[in-house]
């Protein structure tokens, strides 16, 4: 009788324990899915603002080129929300890093839309109010990917 | 039909509008006036695809991006 009981009562618990962890796979699965298509979302309005060339540029390596509207300096923005602005020289190399973003936590293809636009519209103040930083020029080729350097923003 | 674009943490909210119907052009110059009063930056494009920051509502303006004030990282 007692065995009976206890062997229900483990059935009932391990039935419960079963489902809960299928409720919490359900919602990681349903949060990622909101957050691919949020990052989706930011991507496709990149492309639409971007210039042919850039988007081209962007479509096979995942970065573009954009020009200062100030000085004529060219900066390669990255994929990605901090870190991933380089200024580069003739050749293409990394020359500095600047840091900066909008704020309110954008996904990437916001933040990199928000960069290109804020440089090519008005270069100075925008590198006013961001932080520099130092970035090594690459010894394997002329791409590298940014540096995961931690940013406080 | 014109759109008003905004940036936010969903990626973006797009807000259509016919620039042709007074009510809803009122309606888009007063959205363009309240984000940028709360430091919004509103960028529009011409055919090319060159991107312009506006001060001001245009009424003729296809499509308008709003993006928030940008900070150093």
């Amino acid at each position: 009788m007692l065995t009976e009981r206890v062997s229900t009562a483990t059935r009932c618990l391990w039935r419960s324990v079963t489902a809960g962890a299928r409720n919490v796979l359900t919602w990681r699965e349903r949060y990622r899915a909101m957050m691919d298509a949020r990052e989706a979302r930011g991507i496709t309005l990149l492309r639409e603002w971007l210039s042919p060339m850039q988007r081209a540029q962007f479509d096979a390596t995942k970065y573009f080129d954009v020009v200062g509207c100030d000085t004529g300096r060219r900066y390669r923005i990255h994929y990605g929300r901090v870190t991933n602005v380089h200024q580069i020289d003739e050749a293409g190399q990394p020359v500095r890093g600047w840091c900066f973003v909008p704020s309110g936590g954008l996904v990437a293809g916001d933040t990199m839309l928000v960069q290109k636009i804020a440089l090519e519209t008005n270069e100075q103040s925008t590198l006013a109010v961001a932080n520099r930083f130092r970035v090594q020029a690459p010894r394997g080729g002329p791409t590298r990917t940014p540096p995961r350097r931690a940013c406080s923003v | 039909m014109a759109i008003q674009i905004v940036m936010d943490h969903t990626g973006d909210t797009r807000h259509w509008f016919d620039p042709d119907d007074i009510k809803a052009l009122s309606k888009a110059e007063k959205r363009f006036e309240s984000l940028t009063s709360v430091g919004y930056t509103a960028a529009v494009r011409d055919a090319a695809g060159k991107a312009t920051v506006t001060r001001s509502f245009d009424p003729a303006a296809e499509e308008t991006l709003f993006f928030p004030r940008l900070v150093g990282g």
